[in-house]
């Protein structure tokens, strides 16, 4: 385990000094809260300063768990540093493993800063409690996403895995609702996205202390369902790495 | 046609980046193969490796030796790669048996015992020379001081560099420091030298000595034959995934024929020529004759003792390139065009 943890800390002091990261991760979410936080309007019951705030930090923290995870993985699968590391005393699990335990730990300051703004910018007032289930609530999406950034990873070339990424990343913020809150149609169809049940949560816990228990159960299934496909990408390529 | 050439690698000559070269002085450790006796270090048993219908490796058996330094000599396409990734538990063999220190080879590779460099292996990015280097030092359960390492890799000059910064013969180098950054007993390299011009190569091989002389066992693959002859005290010729010839550099060359015999004859006889001792190989256009022989005193004395008389005698030594192909040409030849060896695996 401690191979991991090392190569996890190594992965973290790269995702440090990537400013692509840092731009999506935190400077992204932080701008657009600063321009768009303050409206007058609620989402999903609650002041849109706070449905805002929970969508924002989501909206950074799923980026950097998949969006960067997916195209890293991809290009390092190609160029053959997944395969290096095989020929080191590590366990074979250890690369993914590392790469979600940094992408868990990079994604913990773009939350608490998109939440400190919250609070202090957008006067967002909740007891602590609150914030910590929140927060986690979108912890625990991260780890969905970072699982699914390991399936298109070890599953897509570099070459298709940019434009793929777009894609289902503009596809769960959008329908998931993570810019602005769902009504309607648009709701009945984006419900089933784990984006909309991470916000839905966090802003049922905001507004009323409780959460639905269809929304928890969304998550877990999504988590299983990613979680399944992460590992069978790795599996299936395991002679081709 | 002959791309078995000896110094090809078109590298740059700034490639070293410094006076130094690989450092060559000694470890404080020493003594790596200790304690395991005479027991092979590696041993393919029977190994085939099948991609659908191409075999890549068909029938493969070999024995490394403790402190042996053997060189895997092939065209491209002739099994190496494939051999030493399933040696290195990235590939699975289709049928046959594979050890490593008497075990199979993922639990040697996770303990440590074994040091490779791949010509596929990657390296991280966004990372320093030295971060890469002490991470993947830090991994090992016996490692090796890092700034050791370091010099011993001749990498030490730009340790601080970005490692997607480096030219391609600075990678190269980046990749063998993370071979021997722990004192692993067997080496693999995988065509070592590649993008590296002459004189890199040179220090490279320097250096390399310096680990073996250390006890370490050291199996590297490569289509140099220069490189074969003058590092290995054993080579392994494989072509078309097979083992066609196993022996010192001196025994392949005697094993193709050391000498080759060409003159002109007037009404050649093939069946009496086939039968001369010390034969290897004939090849007969019109008049002109071509004989590869293992005795070239023999084969002329022959020819004469029949009362022949050619005309035009020339003899000529072959080195370990032409051994090499003529090795291989004759497999080729045997093998009937029928199964084509593929690109490179």
């Amino acid at each position: 385990m401690s191979g991991t943890l090392a190569l996890a800390k190594t992965e973290i002091s790269r995702l440090r000094r990537n400013k692509r990261y840092l731009i999506f991760t935190v400077a992204l979410p932080v701008m657009f809260y600063l321009i768009f936080g303050k409206q007058k309007a609620t989402g999903y019951d609650v002041s849109f300063a706070a449905f805002y705030m929970v969508g924002m930090a989501a909206f950074g923290a799923f980026s950097g768990a998949f969006n960067n995870n997916t195209i890293r993985i991809s290009q390092e699968r190609k160029d053959g540093w997944i395969r290096q590391l095989r020929l080191t005393p590590l366990p074979a699990s250890a690369y993914v493993v590392a790469k979600v335990l940094a992408s868990m730990v990079t994604t913990v300051p773009s939350i608490v800063i998109v939440f400190l703004l919250g609070h202090f910018y957008g006067d967002v007032h909740m007891p602590i409690w609150k914030w910590i289930v929140c927060a986690i609530a979108i912890w625990i999406g991260t780890l969905i996403f970072a699982a699914l950034a390991v399936a298109l990873g070890y599953k897509l070339d570099p070459d298709s895995v940019q434009p793929v990424t777009i894609v289902v990343f503009f596809f769960f913020s959008i329908f998931g609702g993570l810019w602005f809150p769902l009504s309607g149609a648009l709701q009945k169809f984006g419900e089933f996205t784990p984006t909309y049940q991470v916000v839905k949560i966090t802003t049922d816990v905001i507004g009323h202390g409780t959460a639905a228990v269809g929304n928890v159960i969304g998550i877990a299934v999504w988590f299983v369902i990613f979680v399944a496909l992460a590992t069978f990408a790795v599996r299936s390529t395991a002679e081709t790495v | 046609m002959n791309h078995y050439g000896t110094a090809n690698g078109a590298a740059r000559s700034d490639e070293y980046g410094g006076a130094t070269g690989y450092a060559t002085e000694p470890r404080p450790s020493a003594s790596y193969g200790a304690g395991y006796g005479s027991a092979p270090v590696v041993k393919f048993e029977n190994v085939t490796k099948h991609y659908g219908s191409l075999k890549a490796v068909d029938g493969l058996n070999l024995d490394l030796r403790p402190g042996e330094t053997v060189a895997l000599l092939g065209p491209n396409g002739a099994g190496k790669s494939t051999s030493l990734d399933m040696l290195l538990a990235l590939r699975k063999p289709t049928s046959g048996k594979i050890e490593m220190f008497g075990s199979d080879p993922y639990h040697a590779v996770k303990s440590g015992r074994v040091g490779a460099m791949l010509q596929s292996g990657g390296l991280m990015p966004e990372v320093t020379v030295r971060e890469l280097v002490t991470l993947v030092t830090t991994l090992h359960p016996k490692p090796e001081p890092i700034d050791l390492t370091l010099k011993r890799a001749g990498i030490d000059k730009f340790a601080d560099q970005r490692v997607d910064r480096l030219s391609g013969g600075q990678t190269q180098r980046v990749r063998f420091a993370l071979a021997i950054c722990g004192k692993s007993e067997l080496i693999v390299l995988d065509e070592p030298t590649t993008a590296m011009d002459v004189e890199t190569r040179r220090l490279f091989w320097d250096s390399m000595k310096a680990e073996v002389a250390e006890g370490r066992t050291l199996l590297f693959a490569t289509h140099y034959l220069e490189e074969a002859d003058q590092a290995a005290d054993r080579i392994l010729v494989i072509n078309r995934g097979r083992l066609l010839a196993d022996g010192s550099p001196a025994e392949i060359k005697a094993k193709a024929g050391a000498k080759r015999i060409t003159f002109h004859l007037d009404q050649v006889d093939e069946q009496f020529l086939l039968g001369l001792p010390g034969l290897v190989n004939l090849e007969v256009r019109r008049d002109f004759v071509q004989i590869q022989t293992s005795d070239s005193d023999a084969t002329l004395y022959g020819v004469l003792d029949a009362g022949l008389r050619p005309h035009d005698i020339e003899v000529t030594g072959l080195g370990l390139e032409q051994a090499f192909l003529a090795i291989t040409a004759e497999d080729d030849a045997a093998a009937d065009g029928s199964a084509q060896a593929g690109e490179k695996i």
